[in-house]
């Protein structure tokens, strides 16, 4: 890697002033980052470690609205919280203990889970140049070797979003925190991603110096349920093909609420309303469960080599829709 | 001259096939064993001795030598995958700070070949100065237009949309037969490339003192690379006075580390230059992409047999997809079911601009096995016959008939096996399916004695009761060093754990490359010589001391001595005080294997396997395996079992997940690091039994024949056997990713 200068703040506003120069980038436990700078697909002049301000931005908290996660938690800290227990949010403890290795989830935070760098194959390597790294015309994946690519909702780059505690925090309705020029702001998850995810676009919406300081579940109210569930090509250590994250409410065995959010499929994580509303009144059963299915691949349009990923897609809402209600 | 030999009969076989063979023994050799010898250690469930070094850290890999001052070295490679190198410029590289030596690895006006192909090696204090150093080499080319496709060569055959090749057979009489049969069938079968994936990655650390060679090498051959690199030093003008070399752990090999390689000869060259010790180690890109591989094959097999299950003709085409070197790319099938049929066989070899083939871990067997073994299931079917039984029918080999049958009961066949491929069984989820499937395992792996420089062994021991025994050869993790323990101590009547190995220091009596399943049945015998000359000596001493004669003494639970002396027995630290200062040193010698027909000419073994496929999601899940398997007299037998089970994981891996990737535009491979090649993991691996026959080969005074290769053999294809039966049709193209599975059920419904 390129020698940078290393900022290690007191405070979040210390690390929001040095975060803001041009060219820094933030640093939580980097499992991300430092392969980026190995790889020298990036040589930042700056690198902010949050990992100091750990006593404000990590742990799970009960802050009367509902749980508050900092952006510093590990995933290992998620995937074994008792306050993650119960069945609302068994997506996102899921999605949090399948996450890589046991090594990584011991290090790995959510808010870099959240806010990585698309593991596409072109975009990872120094020695290609394509548009969504900014160093190329055309996105090569579209028209090179794409059987791990999006399948839905892309636009000018086939990148697909890595994080698989993204489709488990937005089907259970999680709103995020950040802090911005002294101020918190708080808003739905949904809006932490781009609505048109360009090549231009980033992975996140985040500024400059914006800091992703904590994630914010509702507290549930019924029975309401939440399952993650992903594909993959095994079961040590992948990336999912496809995922999907299902959040239902029952009452007297009748689906009266549902979120439906698809991963691994498209460079943004796929809420699909429509599929989700089809469930609404229903009582669950593998009938709906297809329907729903086919429901959230609408509109998809595969590439070349991933026409297998709507099969698998369509499996794994039906699948975790299964186990939801089981 | 030849050796004075004698005539000695042995019990050889196994278990109820024993049969007594004469065989003629080099005068000098230690008695060999048979069938009916009693071992204390020989045989036992001893631990590896080097585990815990391993396990915690101590042992000092190529990777982890360091000296100070020492420096660093890093590989420029091409970044086109064909042409021609045009300019290759270098100064501005050489100025920069930190960086010690530059080397030209190739000459402008030479061929590009792949990506990768080395141009220059750059020394210097850190990875980061190197990198920066290599970012200003300056490289042109004039570049052709590449295919790292081997199905895409020119010469390539044709195949049909669900990839079944079309052309017609040459003519022969072989068609008539098949056409005129009973019962036959065709297939196509695929396998793509696996490449090595050692942990340890090539390379070396090399420090010269004067004009005498020192280097540390991750490699599995330490003869044969230190006699490379002196011829390639005097080639380049920098012929080394001596060499030595020291290759005490290795991390593994698999066939892709038998050459010095580029990097070899480019840290002596870099050490040389900057006149201070270099480390260079590839770094995982390079691994995956420019140190061999196992190359991906197309197989096309038709065979007859007649209703009762019986072979009668084998026909096969198959093609190699070589890199940018033609060779190395062929398939072996199954002979002993076919010894007697009509056969024949073609292959070709198809390059294409990319990193050559190199052996891997039984080199062209797994494939073809996987072919060859799949297809039998898919004819068995059309007969209407069990696999089980159509082996059995068509096996000529006696010891494999035995492990069919021991492996069938043990791992429960008939239940295993589902009766209605393609349907679930009763009482589970209909979402799954389940299937078993099975398959044989060959090898040969008689060991050789080493031709003009027959391999040795010393054996030392010292006054304070330390026995050393010494091997310049190589263990890459195989197990050579207990199996060197476990002989010695049952020489001399020690444990395991009593005795010093050393190996993998050139100054140490030659020994082979481990490659080929060859080690073990190699060295065995020669260690257990040196340690049988090591006794007799020892033997003398006693013998003076306790008044009686030295084939009196015995050697047994560490005590020495003889019934029959007025002396008590001494214990092993008395009876070693008796040496004096300088120890008994002894070397063994590796005489041929004895003469005539050993009882099998290389080892059996079958594999079993139950799958369970999730019909919405393609996911094959490996629920369980067993293996059965034989390599002569089993010496250390936890290691045995250590390498059978290491075979089945990397069965699995190459059955289900691993395949190179490549980027048809650039000619660069996509998924070259741990990340995106995938390998099997702890949580793919299913519950694994392996259970070791020991057969009396009677060849040599230990009978042991060599184990790395043959276990992997059968896991593939067991395991697409086992998707055959639970799916109800046959996915003939490795890996079975869920794609094809999926593909696979979507063709069966249509």
């Amino acid at each position: 890697m390129k020698p940078f200068t290393y900022v290690l703040p007191h405070t979040l506003a210390e690390a929001h002033t040095a975060a803001k120069k041009a060219g820094a980038v933030l640093k939580g436990a980097g499992i991300d980052l430092v392969d980026r700078l190995k790889e020298r697909i990036e040589a930042p002049p700056e690198v902010v470690n949050l990992l100091p301000l750990k006593n404000d931005l990590a742990g799970i908290a009960d802050d009367g609205g509902g749980l508050r996660i900092g952006a510093l938690t590990t995933l290992r800290q998620i995937a074994e919280a008792a306050a993650l227990q119960g069945p609302a949010f068994g997506a996102v403890r899921i999605a949090a203990g399948l996450t890589a290795t046991p090594l990584v989830r011991n290090r790995a935070t959510l808010g870099g889970n959240l806010l990585q760098l698309a593991r596409c194959w072109y975009l990872r390597s120094a020695a290609f140049g394509c548009l969504h790294g900014g160093k190329g015309p055309t996105c090569l994946a579209m028209t090179g070797e794409n059987r791990y690519h999006s399948i839905l909702g892309w636009h000018d780059c086939v990148r697909v979003h890595p994080s698989n505690l993204a489709p488990a925090l937005l089907a259970c309705g999680a709103e995020y925190t950040t802090f911005f020029d002294g101020k918190q702001e708080r808003r739905p998850l949904a809006a932490l991603f781009p609505d048109e995810p360009t090549a231009q676009k980033a992975e996140h919406t985040l500024r400059d110096g914006e800091i992703l300081v904590a994630i914010h579940l509702p507290k549930p109210s019924g029975d309401v349920r939440s399952t993650y569930q992903e594909t993959r090509e095994k079961d040590s250590f992948d990336w999912a093909t496809t995922a999907a994250a299902v959040q239902v409410t029952l009452q007297d065995g009748t689906i009266t609420d549902a979120s439906i959010v698809l991963g691994a499929v498209s460079p943004v994580p796929r809420p699909r309303a429509e599929a989700a509303k089809s469930l609404i009144g229903k009582k669950p059963g593998d009938a709906a469960f297809l329907k729903a299915a086919e429901m959230a691949v609408a509109g998809a349009s595969p590439l070349s080599q991933n026409a297998y990923k709507l099969s698998l897609c369509k499996a794994i809402v039906r699948a975790a829709l299964t186990e939801v209600t089981r | 001259m030849t050796t004075p030999r004698q005539e000695i009969e042995l019990a050889v076989g196994f278990g109820k096939h024993i049969e007594k063979r004469k065989v003629d023994v080099p005068d000098g050799d230690a008695p060999p064993w048979d069938a009916n010898s009693k071992f204390t250690v020989v045989g036992t469930d001893a631990d590896r001795v080097d585990g815990l070094a391993k396990a915690s850290g101590r042992a000092k890999y190529t990777y982890d030598i360091n000296f100070p001052g020492m420096l660093y070295g890093v590989i420029v490679r091409a970044t086109i995958a064909k042409g021609k190198l045009d300019v290759l410029e270098v100064d501005e590289a050489r100025k920069m700070p930190g960086i010690a030596a530059v080397v030209l690895l190739k000459e402008v006006g030479n061929k590009v070949r792949f990506v990768g192909d080395p141009l220059c090696a750059i020394a210097g204090t850190n990875l980061d100065v190197i990198r920066d150093a290599m970012e200003k080499v300056r490289a042109q080319y004039t570049t052709e237009e590449h295919n790292v496709d081997f199905l895409q060569n020119p010469e390539a055959p044709v195949l049909d949309g669900d990839g079944n090749l079309i052309d017609a057979w040459p003519e022969h009489e072989i068609g008539g037969v098949i056409a005129g049969a009973e019962a036959s069938h065709e297939g196509t079968y695929r396998t793509e490339v696996q490449t090595h994936s050692s942990l340890e990655t090539h390379g070396a650390v090399a420090r010269w003192q004067g004009d005498d060679l020192e280097i540390w090498m991750s490699t599995q051959a330490t003869f044969g690379v230190r006699g490379e690199l002196a011829r390639a030093l005097d080639e380049k003008g920098h012929k080394p006075a001596s060499v030595s070399l020291h290759a005490e752990f290795v991390g593994g090999g698999f066939g892709s580390k038998f050459s010095a390689g580029v990097e070899g000869l480019a840290v002596c060259l870099l050490a040389r230059e900057a006149k201070a010790p270099v480390k260079l180690m590839l770094d995982r890109f390079e691994e995956h992409t420019c140190t061999g591989n196992r190359p991906s094959s197309l197989m096309q097999i038709r065979a007859a047999a007649k209703k009762d299950g019986t072979l009668v003709a084998w026909d096969t085409r198959s093609f190699g997809g070589v890199g940018f070197a033609p060779g190395g790319g062929g398939v072996t099938f199954p002979q002993h079911y076919i010894a007697e049929v009509q056969k024949r066989g073609a292959h070709k070899d198809l390059v294409c601009d990319t990193d050559p083939p190199r052996p891997m871990r039984a080199p062209t067997w797994p494939q073809g096995y996987f072919g060859g073994e799949l297809f039998l299931d898919e004819l068995a079917g059309k007969i209407g016959i069990d696999p089980l039984e159509f082996r059995l029918k068509n096996d000529g080999q006696v010891i494999r008939q035995e492990q069919w049958r021991m492996g069938a009961g043990k791992f429960g066949w008939l239940q295993a096996r589902n009766p209605k491929p393609g349907s679930p069984r009763d009482g589970d989820d209909p979402r799954y399916l389940r299937g078993a499937g099975l398959a044989s395992a060959r090898w040969g792996g008689m060991g050789n004695h080493g031709g003009r420089t027959p391999h040795g062994c010393t054996c030392r021991i010292h006054a304070d009761g330390k026995v050393e025994t010494r091997s310049g050869a190589q263990d890459i993790g195989t197990g050579l060093k207990t199996a060197m323990a476990m002989l010695t101590a049952e020489e001399l009547g020690l444990a395991a754990g009593a005795i010093s190995v050393f190996v993998g220091h050139t100054a140490d009596p030659s020994g082979p490359a481990a490659g080929g399943s060859t080690t073990t049945p190699s060295l065995a015998p020669v260690i257990r010589h040196a340690a049988w000359l090591a006794r007799q000596e020892l033997a003398k001493i006693v013998a003076q001391h306790l008044g009686c004669k030295p084939e009196e003494v015995t050697f047994a639970g560490g005590k020495v001595g003889a019934e029959a002396a007025a002396k008590p027995m001494l214990s092993w630290a008395d009876a070693c005080k008796l040496i004096g200062p300088n120890p008994i040193e002894t070397r063994g010698t590796r005489f041929p294997n004895y003469k005539g027909e050993a009882f099998n000419n290389g080892v059996c073994g079958c594999q079993f396997a139950e799958v369970r496929i999730d019909t919405w999601t393609g996911q094959v899940k490996v629920l369980r395996m067993l293996a059965i398997q034989d390599c002569g007299i089993v010496i250390a037998k936890k290691l045995a079992e250590s390498q059978v089970l290491g075979a089945m994981i990397q069965g699995i891996s190459y059955a289900l997940h691993e395949q190179r990737l490549m980027d048809k535009r650039s000619g660069r491979m996509l998924n070259g690091d741990f990340l995106r090649y995938k390998i099997t993991g702890p949580a793919d691996m299913p519950p694994m039994e392996c259970i070791m026959m020991s057969v009396a080969n009677g060849h040599t005074n230990t009978s042991s024949v060599g184990l790395g290769e043959p276990p992997s053999v059968a896991a593939p294809a067991a395991i697409a056997n086992a998707v055959y039966n639970a799916i109800g049709v046959p996915v003939r193209h490795l890996p079975i990713t869920p794609d094809k599975v999926l593909q696979a059920l979507a063709a069966r419904r249509a």
